[in-house]
């Protein structure tokens, strides 16, 4: 990529000479900087707010962002110089907007730095190394589009439905409509959203319990009992800033009466760190517990089992009052006492309104369905579904569409000619054991948008950086987070900094270009069209009659039982359960390129720039692990290297690492950084829906070396402080 | 009256997600140092969440605690200042004065909190990253102390904005940026010479806190601690 460094110290000579060298430098082009006059005014120092949508996950909070005018360099057709124009200085909650309500969380605070980033892609590039080595050279827009279409051209020309794929991260809106709807117009399959902690068991559990194909939204804001099983709602799951909020208003907003937060997790996560009361139950009994508790309900009287009524029905046993889950035989199974379970039914039952949520970890086991479904009708049976303080489900304009394939499948049953990567990166999260980076290699053809090469775009033959989210049209259409319907459109904040093309607009471009127009045909000529005419009546029919989602119904009907978790690894050779998590601050990794987010210190270890183990402080003492060694990581699949932080937050019997970093290519800030809990994890998957179990692998820790540096505390109190840690203190 | 800032940190809604942090440094230009300096304790938070950690597995507790000036009023960061950098304003803030401070650190070694951050290098921003510096807050230089000054450009353009629609200021007009993120509403700012403000109010909570009390600092940050539950009240 040596062109843009070439471009980036001729602009620092540039940026020095300043607007005197424009009139003086005639005749010497190096020292020549262009003036671009941009055709709107903004008053220099004055602050204007100007809306958009924060697109790091897919909570869809809307955004301000503060701009003012300054000068920037920038690229216009190959040509670059400076321009005076408005640029976004921050980016704050939008106090109007249902979701955010005027906030922002730690990652929306740093999204500011995806359009400054130094290393973003500034124009079309095509591969000229070999595939994966990272090497590209700037083209034309024109040449690229020409590439792209010809390749659109031969793939669609040998007529297969798997000739073109498309995997992104998901994201609810038009875009993902743009999107889909270009693929049908192929002849292509449906594009597949795929994120590493994906949430497609909880849909499939909500479908069968409620009728919801849905992540769920708690209205913790009149919940006076929460029971939380894993997940992370305070954190990075589903809607973490809107759930935060709410949370806010159910610790200290109900008139005098303060409420209970129970968190159910084998690795105290940051959201269980706020509980009153942390449970740690066995990995994957999550579901057994929740079954303890309804039996205890029921045995007491406290609720009739057909409260419950389709949630409960969908669970072997529960019209007898669920036999098999007396209070000792749930003792047996996840390790929380059989008083304990009948205290905290007793008090459920007694102080509502109630509610219970899973997500994360919990579901993240072979039995992830089966934990769901427990979960459900426990609320089920505390009345908490559509009601005040209880679990509710966001109207929503158009359906979740279930996915007709997921990656994993998708790379082991199929090679497409051509592939379509959109920020996606599965090079780095897919279990080794998908061999993505083959997969990858015989694709003949890739084209990235993303904005920046990582593990996965480095694969690319043709890079199409897209513009930032606040240089582009955005919208979003959330599935949670509010009671009400939300949907989000919002115009660019600023003008487009580089030679770069929204992946919207640059759609409906290649798609006029193609030898065989898309059938049924794109009917706009820029997204902003798209989204200023009237939403389609229905969202598009990609692939609708293989969706396995009425599949799944009919599967269902019948009841069935939880079942104990299988785990990967002979427990004998690998007796730890390996626990990955999404870091607060890189979340599945995605983030890792942003400096604020390096720096970041963990909330529960004030770990910045590093990765980390978390190990029971009695089972490193027995491992022979002092707090920051270095440990291996080894399971049946691969092996890893991190330093270990002793923590009383996670039982002996586990051992657990935050996602983010471990990255081959990722910028010059996470590159190479640090380690990935998923370079160890099995391909097991929940039996019931196919999902990825990532957390269902076994892993063996023993000691590598002494503590080298890598782990980077912040600590600020210094008697939080390991004497050999490096960090302030 | 003249106005007296402070702030009130209620921990039974924090959920230490570290928003505030990351809301400072978008406010304040305030730099990342890379993991070389950060390894040699030099990395900056002007607000940082401390947790504290309570008893052994299973039964094991975090306690989440944002940490940022207290902005004393019997600071002993200004006392020990040859050069009058750090002095106490009129309305209470512990203010800093780059172009006075000559790099002596007393204050940050007199700092009972820890939350003063020495610029031990010019900072750095790879461009473009300079383009997000916010224009109403100076960029600190090599051997200048810093620390949080409760956003007192947000102050000064609150009070600027009601002067100009001809008003009183109004309680919430002002909020620095590490309240104004906060997701759960754990940070409140306010006036304390105004007895019906939120944080004044607050501030007066049976179970408000200051930070290392019996040092007779007297911080304006109060801390209410977080609230057990209690069956019988619920």
């Amino acid at each position: 990529m040596t062109p843009p460094m070439d471009r980036r110290r001729f602009l620092k000579v540039t940026a020095v000479t300043g607007t005197t060298a424009a009139l003086t430098a005639c005749g010497n082009p190096e020292n020549q900087i262009v003036r671009f006059i941009p055709d709107e005014e903004i008053v220099p120092g004055i602050a204007e707010w100007r809306p958009s949508i924060c697109p790091l996950c897919a909570a869809g909070c809307g955004v301000q962002a503060r701009v003012m005018d300054g000068d920037a360099e920038v690229l216009r057709n190959g040509t670059a110089g400076v321009m005076r124009m408005p640029l976004v200085k921050k980016l704050e909650g939008d106090p109007a907007h249902p979701i955010s309500q005027g906030r922002l969380c730690v990652r929306g605070q740093a999204a500011v730095q995806v359009t400054y980033h130094p290393d973003r892609l500034v124009a079309p590039m095509k591969r000229t190394g070999e595939r994966g080595s990272g090497q590209f050279a700037e083209i034309t827009w024109d040449e690229a589009i020409t590439t792209l279409a010809g390749r659109l051209d031969e793939a669609v020309a040998a007529g297969q439905a798997t000739a073109v794929s498309f995997v992104g991260r998901p994201r609810r809106g038009r875009r993902a409509e743009l999107v889909a709807r270009f693929l049908q117009g192929l002849g292509a399959g449906a594009p597949i959203w795929y994120e590493p902690f994906d949430d497609g068991v909880l849909r499939r559990a909500n479908a069968l319990s409620f009728g919801h194909y849905q992540l769920p939204t708690w209205d913790l804001a009149h919940t006076r009992y929460l029971v939380n099983f894993g997940a992370d709602f305070l954190g990075t799951w589903n809607s973490p800033l809107a759930h935060s909020v709410a949370y806010g208003r159910m610790r200290q907003e109900q008139r005098g009466i303060r409420p209970k937060f129970v968190q159910v997790e084998p690795r105290m996560s940051q959201t269980g760190a706020s509980a009153d009361e942390w449970v740690a139950a066995r990995p994957g009994t999550e579901g057994a517990v929740a079954l303890g508790l309804a039996r205890a309900i029921i045995a007491a009287g406290l609720r009739p089992a057909s409260a419950a009524g389709a949630a409960g029905a969908l669970i072997a046993g529960w019209s007898e009052g669920l036999a098999d889950y007396a209070p000792d035989t749930v003792e047996r199974l996840t390790g929380v006492s059989a008083k304990r379970l009948e205290r905290l039914a007793r008090e459920m039952a007694e102080h509502g309104p109630a509610v219970a949520a899973i997500g994360g970890q919990a579901l993240a086991h072979t039995n992830g369905l089966a934990q769901a479904l427990a979960v459900n009708a426990l609320n089920a049976l505390l009345g908490a579904v559509g009601t005040p303080g209880g679990v509710h489900f966001t109207p929503l304009a158009s359906p979740v569409e279930a996915p007709a394939t997921d990656l994993a499948t998708h790379v082991r049953e199929a090679t497409p000619r051509l592939l379509f990567v959109d920020g996606a990166n599965p090079a780095l999260t897919l279990p080794p054991g998908a061999n993505v980076g083959a997969w990858l290699a015989a694709i003949p053809f890739i084209a990235s948008v993303g904005s920046f090469v990582d593990d996965t775009s480095a694969y690319a033959d043709l890079l199409l950086p897209d513009h930032s989210f606040l240089e582009s049209w955005v919208d979003a259409a959330p599935e949670s987070g509010a009671l009400a319907a939300v949907t989000t459109v919002a115009g660019p904040a600023m003008r487009p900094l580089y030679d770069t093309r929204a992946t919207t607009d640059l759609l409906l471009e290649v798609s006029r270009k193609l030898a065989r127009p898309l059938d049924p045909p794109l009917p706009w000529q820029t997204f902003q069209e798209m989204v200023q005419a009237e939403p389609a009546a229905a969202t598009p029919a990609t692939a609708r009659a293989s969706r396995p989602a009425s599949a799944v119904a009919v599967a269902a009907a019948a009841p069935r039982p939880w079942s104990a978790p299988g785990f990967d690894g002979d427990a004998a050779k690998f007796p730890l359960h390996f626990l990955p998590f999404a870091s607060q601050a890189f979340g599945d990794g995605s983030l890792a390129h942003l400096p604020w987010m390096q720096e970041l210190p963990d909330p529960l270890t004030t770990a910045m720039w590093s990765t980390w183990l978390e190990i029971n402080p009695a089972t490193a003492a027995t491992l022979g692990i002092a707090d920051g060694d270095l440990v291996d990581v080894v399971s049946a699949h691969g092996r890893l290297q991190a330093p270990a932080v002793l923590s009383p937050g996670i039982g002996p019997d586990a051992v657990a690492m935050p996602a983010g970093q471990g990255h081959k290519t990722f910028t010059r800030y996470a590159t190479g950084r640090g380690a990935s809990p998923f370079a160890v994890l099995a391909p097991s998957t929940d039996a019931a829906t196919g999902a990825h179990a990532w957390a269902a692998t076994r892993v063996a820790v023993t000691k590598a070396g002494p503590p080298d540096g890598r782990l980077i505390l912040f600590a600020g109190a210094t008697r939080e402080r390991p004497a050999h840690t490096r960090g302030r203190g | 009256m003249a106005h007296r800032w402070g702030m009130v940190v209620d921990l039974d809604r924090c959920t230490g997600c570290e928003a505030c942090v990351t809301a400072c440094h978008a406010e304040n230009n305030i730099p990342t140092v890379g993991p070389q300096e950060a390894a040699n304790g030099r990395a900056m938070h002007w607000m940082r969440v401390e947790r504290y950690w309570e008893g052994e597995y299973p039964d094991a507790k975090v306690k989440f605690r944002p940490v940022l000036c207290q902005q004393c009023d019997n600071a002993p960061c200004e006392a020990v200042c040859p050069t009058y950098a750090a002095h106490q304003t009129d309305e209470g803030l512990n203010a800093q004065v780059y172009n006075r401070c000559i790099g002596t650190r007393y204050c940050a070694n007199a700092c009972s909190y820890n939350v003063r951050f020495f610029n031990f290098f010019n900072p750095q921003w790879e461009k473009p990253l300079h383009l997000q510096l916010n224009p109403d807050v100076s960029v600190r230089e090599v051997g200048v102390m810093e620390k949080c000054t409760f956003c007192v450009q947000r102050i000064k353009t609150g009070k600027r904005t009601a002067a100009t629609e001809n008003r009183e200021l109004k309680d919430g007009d002002i909020q620095p940026a590490c309240a104004q993120a906060c997701p759960s509403g754990a940070i409140i700012f306010g006036d304390l010479n105004d007895h019906e403000s939120r944080a004044a109010r607050l501030a007066h909570s049976p179970r408000g806190t200051k930070l290392l009390e019996d040092l007779g600092a007297e911080p304006k940050v109060t801390y209410l601690q977080r609230q057990p539950w209690n069956e019988s009240d619920a």
